[in-house]
Parts: C-alpha cells; sequence; structure tokens
C-alpha cells in the first residue's frame, strides 16, 4: 500500500525539528500529533538518534549459553551477530564482510568460532577479529590489521539479570545508570532468584502494521484500553474475571529516562494467593527475597508491576492467565521488542520466559499461557496489534495532516503518591496518561539531540 | 481400507474440512475435531540443516480441544477485533501424502496455501503451510485428532493468526 508522507518545502532537519516542537506543544495541552506514528522522515530520524546511540535491548545470555554460540539480531535497521566468544564475552558484531559488504553469518542461530564471507573468503573469529583471506601475501603483501579490518563491533555491550543490550554510542552511560530508578523495579522482576530467568524458547517473529511507538507506548501505562479491546477474553470463558476491571484496579510506576510500568493490585483484586504475582507456593518458596527493601517487598506482594515499557522498545509483561481454561491462573513472564521495521510498521519479537529453578511443568505452562495470550497467535495480541493498525493509518491521513489533528492525552491526572519511598513516581491510578507523556518526553529529548 | 479408500477418505475431509473453515462454519468444524486433538504451530528458525528448522518446544500456537473452542467462543463474541470484519479466505490444500497407521489411523501430509483478505479493502495476504495431520476414523466419520501446521516464513508476514491452519 502506498505510504503517504505530505510534501515539504523544507529540508529533513528542518521538519523534524519543526515536528518535535508541535510535539513538545502539544504535550504541554495533553495532545500529540498523530503524524509521530508513520512518518518516513521521523523514521529516519529515529534510525540516526535513537537506535544507533541509546542502549538497544537484543536477546537474552540463555538464548547463546556456551562458548562459540551466535544468534542474529537487530539493531535498528542492522542485522547484528551477538556471539558469546571462548572467554566467555558477548559481542555485537554488524553481519557485513569489511572487504565487500557481503553477509558473513547465514543462520539465526549456531555455534561458530569464526565467520566466512562467502565472495572472496575473509575471515573473521566469533569476538569479529579479521583472521585471514585466501591468497593474503599475493593479494595484500601479508596480513591486515586484526581490528582495523575487524567486523564493526558495538562498542558498549552489558547484560543484567541476563538480558543482552548494545549501544553504539562510545560515551552513552552504564547499563544500570541508563535504566536510573527502573533497575529497582527490573530487580524484584527478574531477580527474584538467584539463578535468575531463562528464554524458554527461541523468539516468535511477525510483522505487525503498526508503528513501533504504538507497542511501546501502550505497554508503559494504558491499562485503559483492556476493558474494550480485550473484552472477547471475557467472553470466551478463558479469563475467570472481567478485563473491564482491569483499567480501575491498575496504578503507575514512573521513572526518569522514559521508563515506566503499570502495576495491578492482584492481592485485593483476586485475593491473597495473587500475592507475587499468582506464583505457586512450590516456586515462591524458591525465592530469595532477602535483598529487597521494605517498598519492593510490599509493591511485589499488594500492587506486583504487571506491563511495562523500557525506552524505546523493550516491553514485558507478567499477568496471570490460565494455561488452559479452568485452571488457576499462571503468572507468565512475557517479553517482547517493538522492532522499527519501515514507518507505521514493526517487526514484532516475542520470548516467554521462566524462572531456571522453576519446576519443568511451570516452564511448560508459563510458556502456553503466554503464547496463548500473547504471540501471533495470542488472543490478545492479536487484538492489540489489530487496533493499532488505524494509528498508523491515520498518521499517514491527508485529511489528518490538513487539519493537523493532535490526538488525546489528556486524562485527568491524579497526584503522585505521597508515601511511595521508591524510586521515580507511584500513582494509585493509571488513569492520566501519565507514562505514556513521559515516553514522549523522553522520545523528544532523544530526537532533538544531534540535530 | 486400501490405499486408494485411504486417500480418498483423506481428501474428501481436508477438501470439506477447508470449505467449512472458508465459509467461517466453526461450529460445524469443530465437530470434526477429536477430543485429544492436538493442534501445533512451530517456530522456524532460518538455519543451514532443515532438521534444525524448527527448535524442539518452540512454538506460535499449540492448543488442546478446549483451547480451540476458545478461540472459537472468542470468534463469535462480536469483540475479536483482529477478525472484525472476518477475514476473506481460500484454502487450498493438495499434494497429500497418506499413510494408513491403523485400521481406525490415518497419517496425512499435505500443503496448504491459505489465501486472506483481511480488513476492508486490504491487499492479500498469503500463508503457505505444510500440514502434518493425524486423522481418527470413526463411526461418524474422519475426525482431525493432530495437526502440525509448519508454516513456511520464519518471520510472518500476516498479522496475526487469528485464522485457523
Amino acid at each position: 500500500m502506498h505510504v503517504y508522507n505530505s510534501v515539504s518545502a523544507s529540508s529533513d532537519a528542518d521538519y523534524v525539528a519543526a515536528l518535535c516542537d508541535r510535539v513538545e506543544k502539544g504535550l504541554d495541552e495533553g495532545l500529540l500529533p498523530v503524524e509521530v506514528f508513520n512518518d518516513e522522515r521521523v523514521f529516519r530520524t529515529e534510525m540516526d538518534r535513537i537506535f544507533t546511540r541509546t542502549w538497544v535491548f537484543l536477546g537474552h545470555e540463555s538464548e547463546i549459553p556456551n562458548s562459540g554460540d551466535f544468534m542474529l539480531r537487530k539493531m535498528g535497521l542492522d542485522q547484528v551477530i551477538v556471539t558469546r566468544n571462548g572467554k566467555n564475552e558477548i559481542n555485537v558484531l554488524l553481519n557485513h564482510c569489511r572487504h565487500r559488504g557481503t553477509e558473513v553469518c547465514h543462520q539465526d542461530r549456531g555455534n561458530a568460532t569464526h565467520f566466512k564471507c562467502p565472495y572472496h573468503g575473509w575471515i573473521y573469529k566469533n569476538d569479529g577479529d579479521f583472521v585471514g583471506a585466501p591468497d593474503m601475501r599475493e593479494a595484500y603483501g601479508g596480513r591486515l590489521d586484526a581490528k582495523e579490518w575487524g567486523l564493526l563491533k558495538a562498542p558498549k555491550v552489558e547484560s543484567l539479570w541476563g538480558f543482552i543490550f548494545a549501544s553504539l554510542n562510545e560515551d552513552v552511560p552504564t547499563l544500570r545508570d541508563y535504566l536510573g530508578g527502573a533497575a529497582w523495579m527490573l530487580d524484584c522482576i527478574f531477580g527474584l532468584h538467584p539463578e535468575g530467568m531463562v528464554a524458554l524458547a527461541p523468539p516468535e517473529r511477525f510483522i505487525v502494521r503498526a508503528d513501533w511507538k504504538s507497542g511501546a507506548e501502550n505497554f508503559c501505562g494504558d491499562a485503559y484500553h483492556v476493558g474494550t479491546t480485550h473484552y472477547s477474553a471475557t467472553l470466551s470463558g478463558l479469563i475467570p474475571g472481567d478485563v473491564r476491571e482491569t483499567g480501575p484496579n491498575a496504578q503507575g510506576y514512573m521513572f526518569d529516562g522514559g521508563h515506566s510500568f503499570i502495576g495491578h493490585q492482584l492481592y485485593d483484586w483476586f485475593g491473597p494467593p495473587f500475592g507475587l504475582w499468582g506464583y505457586p507456593p512450590e516456586v515462591q518458596s524458591g525465592f530469595d527475597l532477602s535483598r529487597f527493601d521494605a517498598q519492593q517487598l510490599e509493591m511485589i506482594k499488594k500492587v506486583p508491576p504487571t506491563i511495562g515499557t523500557i525506552f524505546p522498545n523493550f516491553s514485558y509483561l507478567r499477568f496471570p492467565q490460565p494455561a488452559r481454561p479452568g485452571e488457576f491462573p499462571m503468572a507468565f513472564t512475557n517479553i517482547r521488542m517493538w522492532q522499527p521495521y519501515a514507518p507505521g510498521q514493526m517487526e514484532l519479537w516475542v520470548w516467554e520466559f521462566d524462572y531456571k529453578f522453576s519446576p519443568q511443568r511451570h516452564k511448560d505452562d508459563s510458556y502456553l499461557a503466554g503464547q496463548f495470550g500473547f504471540g501471533a497467535g495470542g488472543i490478545f495480541e492479536q487484538d492489540d496489534t489489530a487496533v493499532w493498525e488505524g494509528i498508523a493509518k491515520a498518521a499517514a491521513s491527508p485529511w489528518n495532516r490538513r487539519n493537523g489533528t493532535k490526538l488525546h492525552y489528556q486524562q485527568i491526572r491524579p497526584d503522585p503518591d505521597p508515601d511511595w519511598q521508591g524510586p521515580g513516581q507511584h500513582f494509585n491510578s493509571i488513569y492520566g496518561e501519565y507514562c505514556q507523556e513521559s515516553f514522549w518526553r523522553r522520545w523528544l529529548i532523544d530526537m532533538r539531540a544531534g540535530a | 481400507m486400501d490405499q486408494t479408500q485411504a486417500f480418498f477418505i483423506a481428501h474428501d475431509f481436508l477438501a470439506r474440512e477447508a470449505k467449512l473453515l472458508d465459509e467461517r462454519r466453526f461450529d460445524e468444524w469443530f465437530a470434526l475435531i477429536d477430543d485429544d486433538i492436538i493442534y501445533h504451530v512451530p517456530i522456524r528458525e532460518a538455519r543451514l540443516d532443515y532438521a534444525e528448522e524448527h527448535p524442539e518446544g518452540a512454538y506460535r500456537v499449540r492448543d488442546n480441544k478446549a483451547l480451540i473452542e476458545t478461540r472459537i467462543k472468542r470468534l463469535n463474541s462480536g469483540h475479536a477485533w483482529a477478525e472484525t470484519p472476518p477475514s476473506r479466505t481460500l484454502r487450498v490444500v493438495g499434494s497429500l501424502i497418506v499413510e494408513i497407521l491403523a485400521d481406525d489411523r490415518l497419517a496425512v501430509e499435505s500443503a496448504m496455501i491459505l489465501y486472506r483478505q483481511r480488513g476492508h479493502d486490504q491487499l492479500g495476504d498469503v500463508i503457505p503451510v505444510r500440514r502434518h495431520d493425524e486423522l481418527r476414523l470413526t463411526l461418524d466419520g474422519p475426525r482431525l485428532l493432530k495437526r502440525t501446521a509448519l508454516i513456511t516464513e520464519v518471520v510472518l508476514s500476516t498479522p496475526n493468526l487469528g485464522v485457523f491452519l
């Protein structure tokens, strides 16, 4: 389908600068110019100023557990090889030969000590170093420098709780500093057991005709949509409760940097068995909560974070859902990456996780529950991505462009919880769209930086 | 039952089943499903070796009969937005390979091209699938006992699996 981008007399940079001004002015009034969800110049700017600069999520260490394991991933539009080398280090390499640019890795996953270019035979170690090429003496008069002619290598690669992030920016803060208060939150999501979490299978991938930011901002703080978008989950009989109660039972946790979470009052809403997300006793008894502060303990018992986004495109979901109709709802851990694909389109990557020490039965059921809810066949996912398609169309609408249409982000704002002892801010109601505003203000900072 | 009869039974079943799904007669289709059904849609990866393309235990969908029923109730709920309006579909099924496993059980492999036009006026999607089925032969006719639907794509280009494969 044709993607409409209005004619502009100005340069790309001027256009984006003016749009950012419009976004800022809009946000001050609780409004968001609709074109941000599908605009070629916005998309290109996001590649230049977000995905080649900030920390980008790539996968989990448990996906490449052994020396030599590798997997292909994306950083923005680039395909990268994520490897574990012989020294147990994680490397993130651009999948293009330095000689002529041909791709050197041809499998989504595998194990290799070296990658050989199929064009002229240049060979690289799995840490990126150039090691040789055919006829080296005749062609080059000797060996080329291993580093100078090695595969391009992301200068910053860090993992927390096994989740691998990389940045092409030498000057990026440490991953922990980047996460800021959100690290405190993620610690009690992924750090309930010293052995941590593991990916239960390779990720599921599918193309969605909606912008990556629609997913990211939804998972920031949109509990309001659940009662309408996902009402079929109640009518189909899968969910014991009524999804229309999801909004009123939701709270918000907002951190600096555009990271935020929805929490649900599971303990008061569903009852005491749903403390700690409803993990069954045999799993809960294995948790080590001794590191957590009083606020963390209170939070995960009563109003645990159920959904969240780490800027820009990493999101989390853990909400009780039966693996099979009639069974006790179980805590699954669904991780997703809203991978930019084209203006107004994304490639969605979805993983299911569980604690490494969990019984196999719990792993199997949490995989089943997660995939039945949130994957290409997921009964929640399908409807989310279907309603987001309309946003991408609205963003490319000539009528909306002519009208200067701005979307409504004007719900009544609650005051922050004055008794909150954790980092960031806590709000007793999710209404107010404050988390989404925080996401967009962070987006604005990055989109303007380096202009 | 000889090979010719088995082939006819399998071909007739798959053709009628495809028509029921295309016409969205989900309740009639559901009646053709065995109580022990496993409906399985694996995840595929791009690998050099075909044997490694479907990692063990990795799936997009794995339904028992109760979960299939949940999907049908959802489609009938009037709130299944991913299928509102419902996709117009055409399932072309062919390349059957039929093996008699027992007097009452057939293994049936088939290739299917599922054409799907979503929404109102969008360009259609194609979902290419190789199916590995098992049919149980009962006095009331064949029942679908097992289906493994191997989607050709690694990255699914249709935005969801809101249709049965």
